[in-house]
């Protein structure tokens, strides 16, 4: 494990290197996802300078959803956006053999090869969102309430990964899967609104099936009074466990799918 | 410290029916073909023999070889380098080995030279001393100084080979697979890689397994030479007895001012010689072997001359690349006739 965060460190120091090798990429990466959050969040703004409640739920409360889910995103932005290019860059030409004939774990070696520079917008969006949307809620900001909105966030990162993570994967009997993978990508989009808002369909599968809530809205949920989710909250950590669990132990089967048949 | 005994891979290929309609059908029923890439192969390599392993394209060596590096699961038989199963053992087998596939970087793609080998030190554990002693020799050896500082997509292709080589060794492995390491490259650089490869055999005793098309490689590297086709080995022993085996054995190219569809040998020579299987579109070029014990090379020359007009000629050394190619070429006329009776 000791061994794993030193190689990590010393792989994310050669990917800061380069990063910094080129950069205007960096500037222009970092701003144009910032730009981008910032046009989501100017639509919702629009959209309350119209209506005072979306279903019972305030502009800041909205804004606090959105934040979570930007900076929870941003962890997986960040460290773990390797996980798009299994297949065209990895599989397809060949390069993923590389990672085979390595004495360390491929899936480490895979994630460790990139840092993505442009998750960075995101996180300064998702915190400069959280905490302008923070002083309007209800509630007292302690150390506690602090330290969880802290695992929160992580816990929302995670499940990001995991998601990601499992139907990249899909890769290794299809050689590329990112079409999939975008398509349910996108459906997290869903978790940055209240689920309340959507049909029990929608509001289930986000929840129990591809759990995009917990990244989100659940979390979110936790520190809004009266919302009703307090208790269903507490869950996002394991469920962020859980779906690591289940998406690495489908990255192993997926390996061992590979191994037998080639690219 | 290489266990190869009756190792099979098949792979299950989708075959489909020309053209898009082929392509719709196969999304709703696919019929499957089994494809067997390797046929049951033995080879036992002792630790530190430096072998030849040759063959056409698609006669099973990539993936041979990648089953010894344990990227491929075989499909039955045994596979054990250094007492390892390597595709059980994945990580621990790629500890000792090192390897060069073809033209694909096993480097960093973005990041310097050395940088790489500073990960790699890292990712393979070896010890500060070790690893500058090593880096030290193979920059001499290798002439690496210049081109350390670079990162490697700036690197020219025999540049880029060159640390590669250095890469995969730079661990001292027990073991290195050699994938056409000098595909592509000038003769400078060629010789510059044998003598290295030479070099680490004889102070580390590493185990070398070479593929390669060019045989001035096997000769100058190799002691022992594997041949296979069509996933069966067809022979396995030392380059000595291959050439007295067939050593005799010369070829001589001709080109001929005319195309001729099929080519008669000379009344005085159909005894002694024979007409290599052509591989020519236009029937310009005839190939004639023959055997030094029976007639000498300026017959042959004579008589063609005396029948064809003959533009240019060849005359092929007895080296191993003929053999090669005329056991190629019994292989695979062997594979027309089977699919004849079929």
């Amino acid at each position: 494990m000791i061994r794993y965060m030193k190689l990590y460190y010393l792989f994310c120091k050669q990917n800061l290197k380069v990063m910094m090798e080129y950069r205007m990429d960096f500037l222009l990466g970092v701003l144009s996802v910032m730009l981008q959050q910032f046009a989501g969040i100017f639509f919702v703004k629009i959209v309350f300078d119209h209506i005072h409640e979306l279903n019972g739920w305030t502009f800041y409360e909205i804004l606090f959803i959105y934040g979570i889910a930007a900076t929870g995103r941003s962890i997986h932005h960040i460290f773990f956006d390797n996980l798009w290019t299994l297949g065209w860059q990895y599989i397809r030409p060949g390069k993923f053999d590389r990672l085979l004939i390595r004495p360390i774990n491929p899936l480490f070696h895979f994630i460790a090869d990139r840092l993505q520079q442009d998750g960075f917008g995101q996180l300064f969006i998702g915190i400069i969102v959280i905490s302008t949307a923070m002083p309007h809620l209800d509630i007292s900001w302690g150390v506690l309430e602090f330290a969880i909105l802290v695992v929160m966030i992580i816990a929302s990162g995670f499940i990001f990964v995991a998601i990601n993570l499992f139907f990249a994967t899909l890769s290794f009997w299809m050689v590329d899967s990112l079409p999939i993978v975008w398509t349910i990508f996108n459906l997290s989009d869903f978790a940055r609104y209240p689920l309340t808002i959507y049909h029990k369909g929608i509001r289930y599968l986000l929840t129990w099936i591809i759990p995009y809530g917990f990244t989100a809205f659940y979390p979110a949920a936790y520190f809004i009074e009266g919302s009703g989710f307090e208790k269903l909250a507490l869950l996002t950590p394991i469920i962020a466990v859980i779906s690591c669990i289940a998406a690495y132990w489908f990255w192993n089967r997926g390996l061992r799918a590979f191994t037998s048949t080639g690219s | 410290m290489i266990i190869v005994n009756d190792l099979e891979k098949h792979y299950r290929i989708a075959k489909r029916d020309p053209g898009l309609r082929g392509a719709i059908k196969s999304l709703f029923h696919r019929k499957y073909e089994t494809k067997k890439a390797v046929k049951g192969i033995n080879m036992h390599i002792n630790a530190g023999e430096m072998v030849g392993y040759i063959g056409a394209n698609g006669a099973g060596k990539s993936t041979t070889i990648k089953m010894l590096t344990g990227i491929l699961t075989p499909t039955s038989g045994e596979v054990k380098v250094n007492g390892i199963v390597p595709y059980e053992n994945r990580k621990q087998n790629a500890s000792h080995i090192g390897a060069i596939f073809g033209q694909r970087t096993q480097l960093f793609w973005d990041i310097p030279v050395r940088e790489s080998y500073e990960l790699l030190k890292h990712i393979y554990e070896i010890p500060q001393k070790q690893y500058e002693e090593t880096l030290a020799e193979f920059v001499d050896v290798l002439h690496l100084g210049p081109l350390l500082g670079i990162p490697v997509r700036q690197l020219s292709l025999g540049q880029k080979m060159r640390c590669e080589l250095a890469a995969a060794f730079l661990h001292r492995p027990k073991v290195v697979y050699l994938d056409e390491p000098t595909i592509g490259l000038d003769v400078a650089v060629k010789v510059r890689i044998r003598a290295f490869i030479k070099q680490m055999n004889a102070r580390y005793g590493t185990t070398v397994l070479l593929t390669t098309h060019d045989m001035q490689d096997i000769e100058e590297i190799c002691q022992r030479i594997i041949i296979i086709d069509d996933g069966n080995v067809i022979y396995d022993g030392s380059i000595q007895d291959i050439k007295s085996q067939f050593g005799e054995k010369r070829v001589i190219h001709f080109e001929l001012e005319d195309s001729i569809t099929e080519c008669v040998l000379p009344e005085e020579l159909k005894k002694v010689a024979k007409i290599l299987p052509r591989t020519d579109e236009d029937h310009h070029n005839v190939s004639i072997s023959f055997s030094n014990k029976d007639i000498s090379g300026a017959e042959v020359i004579h008589s063609m001359m005396n029948q064809y007009s003959v533009a240019d000629l060849t005359i092929a050394d007895a080296k191993i690349e003929t053999i090669v190619e005329e056991i190629y070429g019994r292989g695979m006329k062997g594979r027309v006739h089977h699919e004849e009776i079929h």
